[in-house]
């Protein structure tokens, strides 16, 4: 009995998906134990195993293709069986036999190269058997037949040249060629990639940062150290402090919990905090943590945890990264004085958090001055000027130190 | 060294191989006193007697089963069919009982006989005395197929089919018998199966056979001159054996195959050489497999129509040069 393979459900707020990558070919074995193939969304990526045991009979979608949820996009049953098609769920069931040939043969290595280069012009046996064994990409390549057609001795001369030392692009692992390393992109690096030059493009950034004395947080911190570890198995680190201290600030300033429509500042009314997360210096994704104005600090630091953790465990959904409003950069574990982060379209600000250190700092009060040390950190924000202007934004992150320097943070966690 | 025609080089070589064994013999219309219709056995009448050298009745039917009844109880006779075309009237004996004795015998009976007969075009002749027949012999199992193109081949594979223990069709094409070309002297023995690689080019590989191959050839010096193409020639020189390994070995090195070929297109021999060397060479081929044919017609007997119709030199050139990119 043949089953379906349909586009997983990823997530609530997730309609559709796009296959990445197929792990198996037609006529290959499957099992719900190894990868079937990739989706990503937005900003995930996620492997997604064959729903049962069998042969991959059909593929329907080739990778790189966006269908919707639920849609089938392969057929999964025992080799050489016809395969009955089934309605996707949405619709009418309908009793269709379709023809389906027998699962193709293993294919050689050299049939996977295309028979076609990319202007159009035929590619021979012999040079898709050289560019296949070579690993080479047609399109550097010069054709010296008719038409710029590849001839076999075409590939020859480009063997012999030693143009084709160099590793072709799209090959899928790390390759080490004389002097250089080449390291192809991943599907979250080309996104963030993608991602980094567009916001550039779209907002025009402004820089402001303030110094804030963490005195308050440190106490805070100190108190409850060892009982908070204990009690929740992590770190209580700076990070959920400023994070709350945010949250407080965009209450009075929401035009920085935005994003821009058109000509329009299209206010977002709940406020959803994505956090930048390292993953281990392979990548870097920022899922949300959700109304996070309306948690108690404890409830953020740990939701905070969460997340970040999920996302150096690749298990976030894509609804994770869905209906950011405003973005945290932490980069405090390194201890920079201070980072120009790239807003997180669509929002219109980003805040990064740099390393907490003593400093000298000079006290004002009814005695006069006097110098202490006092852990302090700059807050950094980098805001789209069309969105709003540098008072504002002077404002809030007046405010947000604020809210750090004078609350009792300690009176909060015990 | 000698320089013999095509012709002479069938006598000498029939009389090398009488000479040496008594259980050759000779039979067919007009071979004897005439010294041949082309005149390509003069002078074995003479030397070998009309016991061994027999003018027969025109009766192909009665030459070949004269030959195949001979050859069975013990002589080594060669049939003369005087044009290929009438191979048709004794196919039966030819395509059923020459080619069928050793394996339906078990191996008991062996047939060592050659049947030489003029064919292809080229002649004015017409559609009865002019046909290219080696692909009719080449699709029954159970002949060898045998067609030289130079006078040291006839000569030489003439002497190997007479000595091989099994029927050979001996294809001399009759427009050839005129050329001329250097022998050997002495005792010449060439081995069946064997291509010859008679040019040497990087670009495309010409099979051909028989008539063809002094026109790949020709055709090979014009794409090099004028073209900037060059290309091997490979004469095939025998069908059946035919020698995949050197086919193969040169398409292998250029890449492109080209047939010249005189049989008319359906089935001819090159549709066979290319299919191999579809099946073993693909991953080597660097275009499609070109095939240059005589058309799937009756050849015509006018001379301007003959010539159209045959691959001449010129056309090889034209349509080498078009599709060899």
């Amino acid at each position: 009995m043949a089953m379906n393979v349909i586009m997983p459900q990823l997530g609530e707020t997730v309609s559709e998906g796009t296959v990445s990558v197929w792990h198996a070919e037609v006529g290959d074995k499957v099992s719900p134990k190894t990868p079937l193939f990739d989706v990503s969304s937005d900003k995930v990526e996620m492997e997604v195993p064959a729903p049962g045991e069998g042969t991959l009979l059909e593929v329907r979608v080739e990778a790189g293709t966006t269908v919707s949820v639920g849609e089938v996009i392969a057929i999964i049953g025992k080799e050489g069986e016809a395969v009955e098609v089934v309605a996707p769920p949405a619709a009418e069931k309908k009793e269709t036999k379709a023809e389906i040939t027998a699962p193709a043969p293993a294919l050689s290595i050299a049939t996977k190269a295309s028979n076609r280069d990319s202007n159009g012009n035929p590619l021979s046996p012999a040079v898709r058997r050289l560019i296949a064994e070579n690993g080479l990409d047609p399109d550097t390549i010069s054709g010296s037949g008719a038409g710029g057609r590849i001839k076999k001795k075409d590939v020859l001369a480009h063997l012999g040249s030693g143009a084709a030392a160099k590793p072709a692009p799209r090959t899928d692992s790390l390759t080490m060629s004389g002097e250089t390393e080449v390291i192809p992109f991943n599907n979250l690096r080309k996104m963030t990639a993608e991602h980094m030059v567009r916001s550039k493009a779209t907002s025009p950034h402004v820089l402001q940062a303030v110094e804030a004395d963490f005195a308050s947080v440190g106490r805070a911190r100190q108190a409850v150290s060892t009982q908070w570890k204990e009690r929740e198995g992590f770190s209580l680190t700076w990070l959920p402090f400023v994070a709350r201290a945010v949250c407080i600030a965009i209450r009075d300033f929401q035009r920085i919990n935005a994003q821009i429509e058109g000509e329009s500042l299209v206010v977002q009314r709940r406020i959803n905090l994505g956090i930048a997360v390292d993953l281990d210096f392979d990548g870097l994704v920022a899922p949300v943590v959700k109304d996070a104005d309306r948690m108690s600090l404890s409830e953020l630091a740990r939701a905070i945890r969460d997340v970040s953790s999920r996302a150096r465990a690749n298990k976030l959904t894509p609804d994770d990264f869905t209906g950011g409003t405003y973005t945290i950069s932490n980069s405090g574990v390194f201890g920079t004085m201070i980072t120009a982060p790239i807003i997180n379209q669509p929002q219109v600000a980003i805040l990064s958090t740099d390393g907490v250190t003593k400093k000298p700092v000079v006290i004002e009060s009814e005695d006069g001055e006097s110098i202490a040390i006092r852990p302090v950190g700059v807050l950094a924000q980098s805001f789209d000027h069309r969105a709003i202007d540098g008072a504002y934004s002077a404002a809030f992150l007046h405010r947000v130190r604020e809210v750090i320097e004078t609350t009792n943070w300690k009176s909060m966690l015990t | 060294m000698a320089e013999l025609t095509y012709r002479e080089a069938v006598a000498e070589g029939i009389a090398q191989e009488m000479r040496r064994d008594e259980d050759v013999v000779f039979l067919g219309e007009d071979i004897g006193a005439a010294g041949g219709v082309f005149k390509a056995t003069v002078g074995l009448l003479k030397e070998f007697g009309p016991v061994r050298v027999r003018d027969t009745p025109i009766s192909e039917q009665a030459i070949l089963g004269a030959a195949m009844g001979s050859a069975m109880t013990g002589l080594k006779p060669i049939a003369e069919i005087m044009f290929s075309d009438f191979l048709a009237v004794c196919w039966d004996i030819v395509a059923n009982e020459i080619a069928k004795a050793r394996y339906m015998t078990g191996g008991q009976m062996s047939m060592p006989l050659v049947i030489r007969t003029a064919n292809g075009g080229g002649s004015r002749f017409g559609a009865q005395h002019s046909q290219s027949v080696e692909n009719w012999a080449m699709m029954v199992p159970g002949l060898k197929v045998v067609a030289p193109s130079t006078p040291a081949d006839v000569k030489g594979l003439l002497a190997a089919a007479i000595r091989d223990p099994d029927p050979v069709m001996f294809f001399e094409q009759k427009s050839l018998y005129p050329i001329k070309g250097e022998v050997p002297d002495g005792e010449l023995v060439d081995e069946l199966g064997t291509a010859k690689v008679l040019r040497d080019g990087d670009d495309v590989t010409i099979c051909a056979l028989a008539a063809m191959v002094p026109r790949a050839i020709q055709a090979a010096e014009i794409l090099s001159s004028e073209h900037g193409i060059e290309a091997t020639v490979v004469d095939l020189r025998s069908l059946v054996p035919l020698d995949a390994k050197t086919i193969l070995r040169e398409t292998s090195k250029t890449g492109r195959l080209v047939t010249v070929e005189e049989n008319p297109r359906l089935c001819g021999w090159g549709a066979e050489v290319a299919s191999i060397v579809a099946d073993e060479n693909f991953w080597d081929l660097d275009g499609p497999v070109i095939r240059i044919t005589t058309p799937h017609i009756p050849l015509p007997a006018a001379d301007e129509l003959e010539d159209a119709t045959m691959p001449s030199a010129d056309r090889i050139v034209r349509e080498v040069s078009e599709k060899i990119d």
